[in-house]
């Protein structure tokens, strides 16, 4: 009895949510294909450089790609200050540069100055002082302790 | 004060109106007090956790406010924002930036001598606990057993040689039985 009962059950669930193997396959092919560096970079520019873009959406496209593992490429930083610059928000682009700047890492011997290169025109066009122009390379203010506020 | 005010009245009324008063008193330290802290400064991202806070890190250089409150002054510079960033001085840069962030990179990423204080409290809390172990050696504990005196502890090694314990990888496989010494 319940032999037949199990029986008939299995068969019913296999009916209903039995998943065959062409399903499963096209499933996974979803996620199979991985993007190249250059499909990134032109996502990102696609992103910055977008018509109507306010300041939250550059502020979370800029926070999340500080927080990868890369420099972003000179076309990003570009398409970044175009953002900016497109919001009306100088202190934003200050501040990307920066971070790009720190994305650099240990390398920022070569890597900063090849960066700063690439982007000089755009900074230039746009009116940007640079990181070292306005001496933000070097701390410039101290912060008063918590205790003697 | 609000907070402060709640507090109060925690400990003045009684159980009926306790629930109520809890509520608030979380409201106004958690997310709408978070809002009403961050007074006129404009909310411009989600930030780090979507509150309205200010915080200088390297995760997330973008905090959800600007650092400092609209003021007339600013409202002017603002304006001229609005217009060629060339025409911009370096210091109303510097004014646009600042009303933004707190602090620059090189700022908040600067080595600071703390960790002279925190070395100092481990050697502290070391120099202390050493004192303590000291004292309790001298003043707590009762003398050593006589089991440590040297001539019982040697003849609780012969013994064990006479035992032949552990015989194979232990004490008595050091000693040979034939000559009665060590090996």
């Amino acid at each position: 009895m319940l032999r037949i009962t199990a029986g008939k059950l299995g068969n019913a669930i296999r009916g209903t949510i039995g998943v065959t193997s062409s399903r499963v396959a096209a499933v996974r092919a979803l996620h199979g294909s991985e993007e190249s560096a250059e499909d990134f970079d032109k996502r990102y520019e696609k992103y910055f450089s977008r018509e109507g873009i306010d300041g939250w959406e550059i502020r979370k496209g800029m926070n999340d790609l500080l927080g990868m593992d890369l420099v972003p490429s000179p076309k990003i930083i570009e398409a970044g200050l175009r953002g900016a610059r497109r919001v009306n928000d100088i202190a934003l682009a200050i501040r990307w540069l920066e971070g790009c700047k720190d994305k650099c890492g240990d390398q920022k011997a070569t890597l900063y100055p090849y960066l700063l290169e690439k982007i000089t025109p755009t900074l230039k066009e746009l009116g940007i002082p640079t990181i070292e122009e306005l001496g933000y390379d070097q701390p410039e203010l101290a912060l008063k302790s918590v205790y003697d506020l | 004060m609000s907070i402060m005010r709640a507090l109060c009245w925690q400990f003045e009324r009684k159980l009926p109106h306790q629930m109520a008063r809890m509520a608030m008193l979380r409201r106004e330290t958690h997310h709408d007090g978070t809002r009403l802290m961050s007074g006129d400064r404009e909310i411009v991202g989600y930030g780090v956790n979507g509150s309205p806070i200010y915080v200088d890190c390297v995760e997330f250089p973008f905090p959800a406010i600007r650092y400092r409150e609209v003021t007339a002054d600013l409202c002017a510079v603002r304006e001229k924002e609005l217009g060629d960033w060339k025409a911009l001085s370096l210091q109303e840069k510097k004014l646009l930036y600042r009303h933004s962030f707190c602090q620059t990179y090189a700022e908040f990423q600067h080595f600071t001598p703390d960790w002279k204080l925190v070395m100092g409290v481990g050697f502290w809390s070391l120099a202390i606990g050493l004192l303590i172990s000291v004292w309790y050696n001298f003043k707590l504990y009762d003398p050593v057993p006589e089991t440590y005196a040297e001539e019982r502890r040697q003849a609780q090694l012969r013994r064990i040689i006479q035992l032949e314990m552990n015989p194979i990888t232990g004490l008595s496989s050091k000693w040979c039985y034939h000559t009665n010494k060590w090996k």
